[in-house]
């Protein structure tokens, strides 16, 4: 988590500097995150619209990016962003289709549901990132790093010494570092 | 459209430069100052200033409003950012609320019944009202202006904030010209202007705050 903060952080710095190649791989870097709020809050409605959804974040993210602040972090301005936007979408679909938002409205609300969205975004935007690692190391970095298994059960069902996996770990966390640098392929 | 067809679109637009907060709460001063400079160059501060200021209740007219307009425009300031709170800020705006409280109710223990409204003349309540009105103008709709570029989470709030601010700042400049001193009268018709400030500037600001 603390990587994509910089990661991202740093692309919208070189955005708000001018840099439009940053500013389209951190556009790219959140979409997949939207996406993921918006299906998880607004299952009822069709894939398109949910779509629409992901399209009018982005615009205003686009629009407000001047309110994020380069010496803060950039995770809870982007949430921020999101779930008023998407407060906002359900409350012009709710009104236009009639259609109570019920749980769901519940949910965008909810703090703790909120908390636990967020966490499992991250999650799943960590696991896109290792996913571009190759198998053993990605397998390597999710049992160390996401599913905090010991050092000694992970070099075990490898096979290899504890002093092999430390280097094959330093080398995919490495490999993380420059992708996240690069961007997202 | 294609959000991959957006994203390259958007990525292509100018740069857009990090919104500067100080920049606007200067913005907003300079709307609240120059009015208030110019009414007062004009129409002049009242005879002795200096020494009445002296008397805490006296110094409590002007001390009240500022304090009301600094926390309100931290507030509002703090809501241009969409991760902005003002939880704690909207609970430091009961401590004027409370002074100006326990201003009526020190004149009422302390004055007889006869003086507590003694400066309730229609022509004074106009006056008063009037021209704390009148400087209100230009800083409430300077305070839409500059504090809707925001990206507030509670548009409403914003706007109610920017009214508070603006009735609060104007009534602070008139207070230097401003002769009645009977807590009586002063914390319920700048209390009464500030209130009307704010709920115009919320009926007419608080679309302008949507985004």
């Amino acid at each position: 988590m603390q990587e994509t903060e910089e990661i991202w952080a740093g692309w919208m710095r070189a955005a708000l500097a001018g840099d439009g190649q940053a500013y389209a791989r951190f556009l790219r870097a959140v979409t997949p995150v939207l996406r993921g709020i918006v299906r998880a809050r607004a299952r009822w409605m069709s894939g398109d619209d949910q779509e629409d959804i992901v399209q009018e974040v982005l615009l205003a993210i686009h629009r407000k990016r001047d309110t994020w602040s380069p010496d803060r972090p950039i995770r809870p301005w982007l949430f921020a962003v999101t779930r008023h936007k998407v407060i906002d979408a359900f409350r012009k679909r709710g009104g236009e289709a009639t259609q109570p938002l019920g749980d769901q409205a519940e949910q965008v609300v909810d703090p703790h549901a909120e908390a636990h969205l967020q966490a499992q975004e991250a999650s799943e935007e960590l696991d896109a990132l290792i996913g571009t690692l190759d198998p053993e190391a990605a397998e390597l970095v999710r049992a160390l790093k996401l599913r905090e298994e010991s050092p000694e059960s992970v070099a075990r069902a490898m096979s290899i010494s504890e002093g092999a996996l430390r280097v094959r770990l330093h080398r995919a966390m490495k490999r993380l570092e420059q992708i996240g640098r690069s961007g997202l392929p | 459209m294609k959000t991959d067809d957006l994203i390259a679109q958007l990525a292509h637009e100018p740069a857009a430069a990090s919104l500067g907060l100080p920049r606007v709460a200067a913005g907003f001063l300079a709307a609240v100052t120059v009015p208030v400079a110019a009414f007062l160059l004009i129409a002049g501060v009242r005879a002795g200033l200096g020494e009445v200021m002296i008397h805490p209740v006296t110094l409590m007219k002007t001390l009240l409003p500022a304090l009301t307009a600094a926390f309100a425009l931290t507030g509002v300031l703090r809501l241009m950012r969409p991760e902005g709170q003002v939880g704690l800020l909207m609970a430091a705006l009961a401590i004027p609320l409370l002074g100006g409280i326990g201003l009526l109710l020190y004149t009422v223990a302390t004055m007889p019944p006869a003086q507590w409204f003694a400066q309730w003349t229609v022509l004074g309540i106009i006056e008063c009202t009037g021209l704390t009105l009148m400087l209100s103008a230009v800083p409430a709709i300077a305070a839409v202006r500059l504090f809707r570029r925001g990206a507030s989470p509670a548009p409403q709030r914003s706007a109610m904030l920017a009214g508070i601010a603006a009735g609060a700042a104007a009534s602070t400049g008139y207070s230097f010209f401003c002769t009645q001193d009977n807590p009586m009268f002063f914390v319920i018709w700048y209390g009464a202007s500030i209130a009307t400030v704010t709920l115009v500037t919320l009926h007419y600001g608080r679309k302008q705050f949507a985004w």
